[in-house]
């Protein structure tokens, strides 16, 4: 038993150190893996939206700072395109 | 649509961020006068064409549409979804919008950006252009003439 638990330690020890050599590889370096889990993962979500659900409406500020509109002020008449990112 | 940054400096910067001729280096903003500054900032310096929207710090839009750190989508004139882009950086495919805009309303001629910064204006995040692919949302055929 106690042979058990040595191996299963073990494989489950290899498999979490290639695990994170994986992480490390793609996003570039283990401090990088760090940010991902850290501050990447908890933002980034699929959603539930699918093509035919109704578009949520949202608040959003003109690049005056002043202004604001609604999303849904800006369909219907055609289609909208709406491209979300940041600078960094 | 301007939403969080996603890779300030004080939480995952990215290398390539420090190398990028641009310098592009923010913290993450921690009001709406900071997202403002950013958003101005990126406006002028790429001379965007496109109308621009800020989130505000609620986040709202971001977490409606589930758009950090960059996505796209298309609504049509009934206000419902008609395309849905993957999550960036690896989905974010405008491509694909493109091609549902050309199925759907027919192809509209571009002309090759002259400089960087006219280049810089398909993508809000400094992300490699992705590989032309099948779009995922099948496009409409186009309305009857």
């Amino acid at each position: 038993m106690n042979r058990f638990w040595k191996w299963t330690g073990g494989v489950l020890g290899a498999l979490l150190v290639a695990a994170f050599a994986v992480l490390s590889y793609i996003a570039g370096s283990p401090k990088d893996v760090y940010g991902m889990v850290r501050y990447a993962l908890p933002h980034m979500h699929r959603g539930t939206l699918k093509v035919g659900s109704d578009a949520p409406d949202a608040r959003i500020v003109a690049l005056d700072g002043v202004s604001r509109f609604h999303l849904r002020e800006r369909t219907h008449e055609r289609p909208l395109v709406l491209v979300f990112g940041s600078f960094t | 649509m301007y939403v969080r940054e996603a890779h300030p400096t004080d939480e995952w910067q990215m290398k390539s961020n420090l190398k990028d001729k641009d310098d592009v280096c923010y913290a993450q903003p921690k009001n709406l006068e900071q997202r403002l500054a950013i958003a101005n900032d990126f406006t002028k310096r790429f001379k965007y064409p496109l109308p621009f929207g800020i989130d505000d710090m609620s986040n709202a839009a971001e977490s409606a549409y589930s758009a950090w750190p960059e996505r796209i989508y298309i609504i049509d004139e009934s206000g419902r979804i008609a395309y849905r882009g993957g999550m960036g950086p690896f989905n974010y495919k405008p491509e694909e919008a493109r091609e549902w805009l050309s199925a759907r309303y027919g192809a509209v001629k571009r002309e090759a950006p002259k400089t960087p910064a006219d280049a810089a204006t398909t993508s809000t995040s400094g992300a490699a252009a992705p590989t032309p692919v099948a779009p995922s949302t099948p496009a409409p055929a186009a309305p009857a003439k």
